[in-house]
């Protein structure tokens, strides 16, 4: 068993990445979805690939953490970071993958001039939010609205 | 993080501008369409960039830990003739690049493919000027007779055919090259890129940052259609097969692996501090990162030929395909396959030794160029390169010219700006604006 905390890098997502967090999104959601995977990862990498970052253990990644910098949103003015989409490969959570993740995408967006950090969590997903208040976020006022057309 | 954006003197951004409206006529579509095709996106600027706060200190070679150099004048002539030809070097090849995309653009089936390929050649356009940039913001007097003026117009006159590395004197013959070369010519570009973050010389080294995170979408122009391609291929469509795409892999592998130079070198850079590693690393890196994209397409062909299989299924399967076996009519010469590291090269460590791709070794010259028939595209074979390598191949093996001699005398090795651009009649920077009759001239050209 190597040594984790030493062996996994966490750097910029890239292009090659694809096949392996189709993989992790797999694992964690029982669904085979590449092309969402190509269309995301294209996307981030033409936004920015500086602020997405992936943890790859022995050139395999094993954890991801997509977002960007954005600014005119909801009213928000000034620009904002925001975390859309992330993951941990099952076998490796726990072992604060997640947070070093978390880490570097906020520092990515710090450098970029964001004085804030959003994401959305699902209600149900007490996963997800317990990780986001264990980062340091906390319940925003901004109430989302949704209706089916 | 910041980068300080700015533009070329008027004269020099004006030459750019002339040789864009020439080889990147839909530089104005691009523009037009921007908001629809990336929206919100930072739309696309021609200047060149420089990164604020990046490592003052040399990181390797002999003068590690003391600051980089900021002038040219400043540096020992080793050093700064050394950097000098890299940065024409790395100039041509993003002009050079542009003017094989354009040549295959149209052809694209799907709107999105195209639109990445033109917004990733109006950057190469900007690396291309941030070469340039490089070139006429500093004096490089003391390592060149050629002044700063006349060195633009050598790169900018530069064709398919006369450019410095041999990658970038090859026709694109349809949008499979488009894309395949964005993913294993521009990956080379990001390695080479990547190295040159460290560059003891500080402007090259401020260059890099912003030129990287351009990279990052040049490769997924390259990588994101060919995934889809081979699922196509897998579900029985007939545009792209698994055998077009390898017969492309076999025509541009090669050239991407000899553009990090001989295997044998690269320790003066290392040593200059211009570089973190030698050649044979880098390249080593590079074949093994195409390794990786090239199993991802062969699972990516599988899962949607077998869709049955479970995730643990497939991976199974891809292994015991890849060692011979069919599984459920699926057989090794259905999917991708790396070709050799030595196979069809023409410069560096393996030059002209006949090497297939799977790495078998041919003892006569028909057997070997009969192989290549069967490896590379038939419109490649049609070309002035092949003609050239296989014509160099046969004196080799006739022993007319040694491999050393012949790899100097493959295109790659073509000096740069072979001839005086003083006696060309068609200057592409001039000191007074230009009439807009001569800007058709360059049209010619081509
Ligand atoms: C949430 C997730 C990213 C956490 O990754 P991880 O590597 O296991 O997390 P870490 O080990 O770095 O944990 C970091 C912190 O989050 C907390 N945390 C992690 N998982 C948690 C959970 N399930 N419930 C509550 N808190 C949790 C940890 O307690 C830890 O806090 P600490 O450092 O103060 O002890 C991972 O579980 C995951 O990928 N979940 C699924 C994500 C998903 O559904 N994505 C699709 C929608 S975008
Ligand atoms: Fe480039
Ligand atoms: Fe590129």
């Amino acid at each position: 068993m190597p040594d984790l905390d030493e062996d996994i890098l966490i750097r910029p997502l890239s292009e090659v990445d694809i096949g392996d967090i189709v993989e992790i999104d797999e694992k964690q959601g029982g669904i085979y979805r590449p092309e969402v995977w190509e269309q995301r990862v294209g996307y981030y990498l033409r936004r920015d690939p500086e602020i997405s970052v992936v943890a790859s253990l022995e050139d395999r990644v094993i954890g991801f953490m997509l977002g960007e910098v954005r600014s005119g949103e909801f009213g928000l003015e000034e620009s904002t970071g925001w975390i859309e989409v992330l993951g941990v490969d099952p076998e490796f959570r726990g072992q604060s993958i997640g947070r070093r993740l978390g880490e570097q995408i906020l520092e990515r967006i710090k450098n970029r001039g964001a004085t804030t950090v959003r994401t959305l969590v699902d209600a149900g997903q007490e996963d997800l939010s317990g990780f986001f208040l264990a980062l340091g976020f906390e319940p925003a006022p901004l109430k989302p609205y949704v209706r089916t057309l | 993080m910041t980068t300080a954006a700015t533009t070329l003197p008027g004269k020099f951004h004006d030459a750019v501008i002339r040789w864009q409206e020439t080889y990147l006529s839909d530089f104005d579509f691009l523009v037009d369409n921007w908001e629809k095709y990336f929206p919100n996106d930072q739309r696309f600027r021609l200047c060149a960039y420089r990164e604020q706060g990046i490592c003052g200190e040399i990181e390797c070679g002999e003068l590690e830990g003391q600051p980089k150099f900021t002038q040219a004048c400043d540096m020992d002539p080793k050093r700064a003739h050394q950097l000098l030809g890299a940065i024409r070097a790395q100039a041509s090849t993003e002009f050079g690049s542009i003017q094989q995309h354009r040549l295959t653009l149209a052809r694209a089936q799907h709107e999105q493919d195209q639109m990445w390929v033109l917004r990733m050649m109006a950057e190469e356009l900007r690396h291309g000027y941030q070469m340039l940039h490089l070139l006429l913001d500093d004096d490089w007097s003391h390592v060149s007779e050629i002044s700063s003026a006349d060195m633009v117009e050598e790169i900018l006159s530069m064709t398919t055919g006369s450019h410095v590395l041999g990658a970038f004197n090859i026709d694109f013959d349809s949008f499979v090259d488009n894309v395949v070369f964005c993913a294993l010519i521009d990956r080379v570009g990001k390695f080479q890129l990547a190295m040159q973050q460290v560059s003891a010389y500080k402007p090259m080294a401020e260059s890099m940052p912003p030129m990287l995170r351009e990279e990052a979408f040049h490769l997924a122009t390259g990588v994101v259609p060919m995934r889809r391609w081979v699922t196509q291929a897998a579900q029985g469509e007939v545009y792209v097969t698994m055998e077009g795409l390898q017969r492309a892999w076999n025509k541009w592998l090669p050239r991407g692996l000899e553009m990090f130079g001989d295997e044998r070198g690269g320790g003066t850079n290392v040593r200059l501090g211009l570089k973190p590693m030698k050649n044979k690393e880098a390249q080593e890196g590079y074949y093994k990162e195409c390794g990786k994209v090239l199993r991802d397409l062969n699972m990516r062909y599988l899962r949607a030929r077998l869709p049955k299989l479970s995730r643990n299924e497939a991976i199974r399967a891809l292994d015991r395909i890849l060692e011979g076996e069919v599984v459920q009519g699926v057989g090794r010469e259905a999917l991708l396959h790396l070709p050799d590291q030595r196979f069809y090269r023409r410069r560096g460590l393996p030059a002209f030794e006949m090497i297939g791709t799977q790495g078998e070794v041919f003892e006569d010259v028909a057997a070997y160029t009969q192989h290549l028939s069967e490896t590379l595209p038939e419109s490649y074979r049609a070309s002035a390169d092949f003609r050239g390598y296989v014509d160099l191949l046969r004196q080799v093996n006739g022993g007319e010219v040694t491999a050393h001699e012949a790899s100097s005398r493959a295109p790659a090795l073509r000096r740069v700006g072979g001839s005086c651009p003083c006696s060309k009649s068609v200057r592409w920077v001039v000191d007074s604006p230009a009439e807009s009759s001569s800007l058709e001239t360059p049209l010619a050209t081509p």
